[in-house]
């Protein structure tokens, strides 16, 4: 086994690849990020500013694959003799290959659902094949951050089950995995939901969309919080669960919500310390320690920020909903029939922040919307009932000790964005994030904001005294998640 | 930054707090003069932030190539004085055929005239500027290195700092709803946030010029409608890749350059409206991607990461309402920049500042009269991209 296998991997798919020219045991089918975490390597690439960075935290990891620059490692599956070098985010392929790309594909359905977790889910299910769907989601898999989960689940019981159950889907629907979608336009008779899995391009056009985004993890800041070795919960997760990897032989849980990362370091086994004042983090080529603010030095060779989630906003705002703050974060303003206008929809965490059972009758109940919108019979009063049980949960707004901070090493956004030129711009009296947002950077660069825009809002609201709901956010633009030019490129 | 009380009266009110109008407040307030500028959202976003960041003096008139010499002296001055981020990189016009290339000569025999260093260099000159590009189909470019770009999101903050240093205010988040004239004379304005009482008015709207001059209630005819165009920038590459504004009419009248960040950045001629609709749209990420990735391959492999929209407030001849409107005491218009106002807001604001504090200037101003439409008397359409 390699150094931070959990568990035995099939031989038969056993191949070697290179990183930096040392050759590396791998397993076919395996992620580039996931095979070079198994064998204990977590530097992958570097940011423009210089930073050394991993897969696991935040901003994109392009690496040089056989050569060719600027490729996604996270997308990226291991091959049989594969070459992998670092590279740094400004690194770009001059000599390109032109190719006619494929031809763009197109679907017409009455319901498009952006997000196959629980509450993508069961929006399909509950509209049981009497309409026509395309479910969309990004990962390799159906259940989303459910197939994360080894321990039982509130409502679910055993998340293996639970997910057999719900990736069971009607007829009439059309599953695209490894699919992206790029935002939601309105086109009048329909909404046009452009996709793209891979480097082919396809256009949905659909009658009603529903977002089931989701939200993504916090990130919290303190200094050096973007060293390799630092992980995203689900990261985390990710890599125990679905890839028998472990983030690290021994790790420090920081966070609000450390209850939900525990429980599965101990299902594995994995040495940990809950750690709930990080101050910094200190290695050479990745974590090695962590300090706190009391001065306690923890040796660790990962840390996994726990700090709960928050509804992913870009989705919402691109599609042209607005936006209100409650418990903690941004959530989408929605009618009594979850509408975040006519024929857009949204369920699940990115709605409001509650257990999978919950997204998951939330998804059912905007089923249930559409079906009766389209005239079916239905009986949303169902779900809204049971939905009474799940109240959404608060996430603290942390008060940051910014002036205790070296704000140079605390980085607000994966994009070289510090919090110290964040509030360098904020210090010259300039108070407005959107204007802020412009002057630095901040979620104007990979991830549009989904990551680092919140934690911006954060220090301007403490810095200027103005309330989180008072501050004017920016809203994402399409493409919400990137895409290389030559997909949209292509001409027929 | 802002000046977030609305001040009970100032001499001079600027309506708009894009470019034009902090860089007129800017030269007044430098002046002594006592100035307001009233912005309904925040600075510079109407259309400034929205610009593609080019700056050149490759027009196709002696007044547009005069004002724009100008304004150049006047970026490079301040943004030395200053600090904000104005490069000279120049702009290269990609040419493909004949005729290109003598409409061409034509230009630069004008833009030489008035001392802009523009020439014709050959394909191979053009790629030793840009090594990405794709020469295959280009036969000659229009070269001038003294054009450039600037950081809008830099340069607006920073004469905004600087108006406000000179005693300009800055009232942002406010609208104006409506004038209090009396007598053909302008006593005041009525905003969201309450009255201020002035007496000269600066209608430096752009895309929602006409709005205001309805509220003034004058009766000239000019006509400005918002037009949507949007344009694209990929993740940050190595600085100093594509230092020039590249414009290519044959492909989508694109124009694309790197921004001092490290993302390209630009659009193509895909233009909708009149409306004031900013939403993006998919065919311009159809449009932009396939034009960008013919004049430059290795846009193929880079990343997209946003579009957005901005306005073109056009004018029928692509050309600028700048001047005394007569029948109203005081009111002027600095409007209608037709996709060229951050580029020729500092020489703009030295003329309007010029026409409030001297009553003249030595800019040919005459070229953009307001009245021009109203008699009949469209310029020739300035060159336009994008």
């Amino acid at each position: 086994m390699r150094p931070l296998d959990l568990t035995e991997k099939d031989p038969s798919k056993r191949v070697t690849i290179y990183f930096e020219g040392q050759p590396l045991e791998a397993y076919e089918g395996e992620k580039v990020t996931v095979a070079l975490l198994a064998n204990g390597i977590y530097w992958l690439t570097t940011s423009t500013g210089g930073r050394r960075r991993g897969a696991f935290t935040f901003g994109p990891v392009p690496m040089v694959v056989n050569g060719v620059k600027n490729v996604n490692a996270r997308k990226t599956a291991v091959k049989d003799g594969m070459r992998l070098e670092r590279q740094g985010y400004d690194d770009f392929q001059e000599n390109v290959e032109i190719d006619e790309g494929k031809p763009v594909l197109q679907y017409v359905v009455d319901v498009a659902v952006i997000g196959a977790g629980p509450a993508g889910l069961g929006v399909v299910k509950e509209i049981g094949g009497r309409l026509t769907t395309a479910i969309i989601e990004e990962r390799g898999w159906l259940g989303g951050d459910l197939k994360l989960k080894g321990v039982e689940q509130e409502g679910f019981g055993d998340p293996k089950e639970a997910l057999n159950e719900l990736s069971d889907l009607p007829e009439n629907t059309r599953v695209f995995l490894k699919s992206v979608a790029i935002g939601v336009f309105d086109k009048g008779e329909y909404f046009l939901v452009p996709i793209v899995r891979g480097d082919q391009l396809i256009e949905i056009l659909a009658k009603r969309v529903v977002l089931a985004t989701g939200a993504v993890d916090n990130i919290m800041l303190f200094e050096n919080n973007d060293y390799p070795g630092i992980f995203r919960r689900s990261d985390a997760l990710e890599v125990m669960n679905v890839w028998g990897v472990a983030p690290g032989r021994k790790v420090a849980v920081v966070g609000a919500f450390p209850e939900e990362i525990t429980a599965e370091l101990d299902r594995w086994g994995i040495e940990y310390v809950v750690v709930p004042n990080p101050k910094r983090v200190e290695g050479n080529e990745k974590v090695e320690r962590l300090i706190d603010a009391n001065g306690n030095v923890y040796d660790v060779d990962a840390v996994i920020m726990s700090d709960g989630r928050r509804p992913d906003i870009n989705p919402v705002t691109q599609a042209g909903g607005r936006l209100y703050f409650k418990r903690g974060y941004y959530r989408p303003v929605i009618d009594s029939n979850h509408r975040i206008r006519e024929g857009i929809y949204v369920a699940g965490s990115a709605v409001s922040i509650k257990p999978h059972y919950a997204n998951y009758l939330e998804g059912r109940l905007v089923g249930a919307y559409i079906l009766r919108e389209f005239g079916f019979e239905a009986e949303p009063c169902v779900y809204e009932e049971r939905l009474k049980n799940y109240e959404p949960i608060a996430v603290p707004v942390h008060r940051l000790p910014l002036d205790e901070f070296n704000g140079e090493d605390v980085h607000i956004c994966g994009c070289d964005v510090t919090l110290r030129k964040v509030d360098d711009v904020v210090k010259s009296g300039i108070t407005d994030l959107q204007i802020i947002k412009r002057l630095t950077h901040l979620a104007m660069g990979f991830c549009q904001g989904r990551f680092c825009l919140f934690n911006g809002a954060v220090v301007v609201s403490q810095r200027t005294g103005t309330p989180m709901d008072k501050l004017d956010i920016p809203v994402a633009r399409p493409p919400i998640k990137n895409v290389k030019m030559k997909v949209p490129a292509r001409r027929d | 930054m802002p000046t977030k009380e609305l001040p009970e009266r100032s001499e001079i009110t600027i309506i708009g707090g894009g470019i034009v109008g902090v860089t007129i407040a800017h030269e007044l307030a430098k002046r002594g003069e006592e100035v307001t500028v009233i912005e309904k959202r925040f600075i510079g976003s109407g259309s400034t932030f929205r610009c593609g960041t080019g700056i050149r003096q490759q027009f196709n008139d002696e007044a547009n190539v005069q004002v724009m010499k100008r304004s150049v002296e006047l970026w490079k001055r301040y943004s030395e004085e200053y600090d904000f981020p104005f490069e000279q990189t120049g702009y290269l016009f990609l040419l493909y055929d004949d005729e290109e290339v003598e409409t061409f000569k034509r230009n630069i025999a004008i833009q030489n005239r008035f001392g802009v260093p523009t020439r014709l260099i050959t394909p191979e000159e053009a790629k030793e500027i840009v090594p990405l590009l794709d020469i295959s189909e280009v036969i000659a470019a229009s070269w001038n290195p003294t054009d450039g770009k600037a950081s809008p999101f830099k340069s607006t903050a920073k004469f905004a700092i600087k108006a406000e240093e000179f005693g300009a205010k800055l009232v942002e988040y406010t609208e104006v709803k409506d004038f209090i004239i009396e007598n053909g004379e302008i006593k005041g304005l009525k905003t969201s946030r309450g009255v201020i009482k002035t007496g000269i008015v600066v209608n430096a709207t752009n895309a929602w010029a006409k709005l205001i001059n309805a509220m003034a209630g004058i009766s000239v005819r000019i006509p400005i409608e918002p037009y949507k165009h949007q344009a694209v920038i990929t993740q940050p590459i190595k600085k100093g890749t594509i230092r020039p504004m590249v414009i290519s009419f044959k492909y989508g009248h694109a124009y694309l350059t790197q921004t001092s960040h490290g993302g390209v950045v630009g659009g193509v001629g895909y233009e909708l409206g009149p409306t004031y609709d900013l939403n993006p749209t998919y065919e311009f990420l159809r449009e932009v991607s396939y034009y960008f990735t013919k004049i430059i391959p290795a846009l193929r492999e880079l990343l997209i990461l946003r579009t957005w929209a901005g306005y073109y407030a056009k004018t029928p001849d692509s050309n600028p309402a700048i001047g005394k409107i007569e029948e109203l005491s005081d009111y002027y218009i600095a409007a209608g920049f037709s996709g060229h106002g951050f580029m020729m807001a500092p020489a703009v604001a030295e003329m309007v500042a010029d026409l409030i504090t001297k009553g003249r200037t030595d800019l040919p101003v005459e070229w953009y009269d307001p009245y021009r439409f109203e008699r009949g008397e469209l310029r020739g359409q300035a060159l336009q991209m994008g």
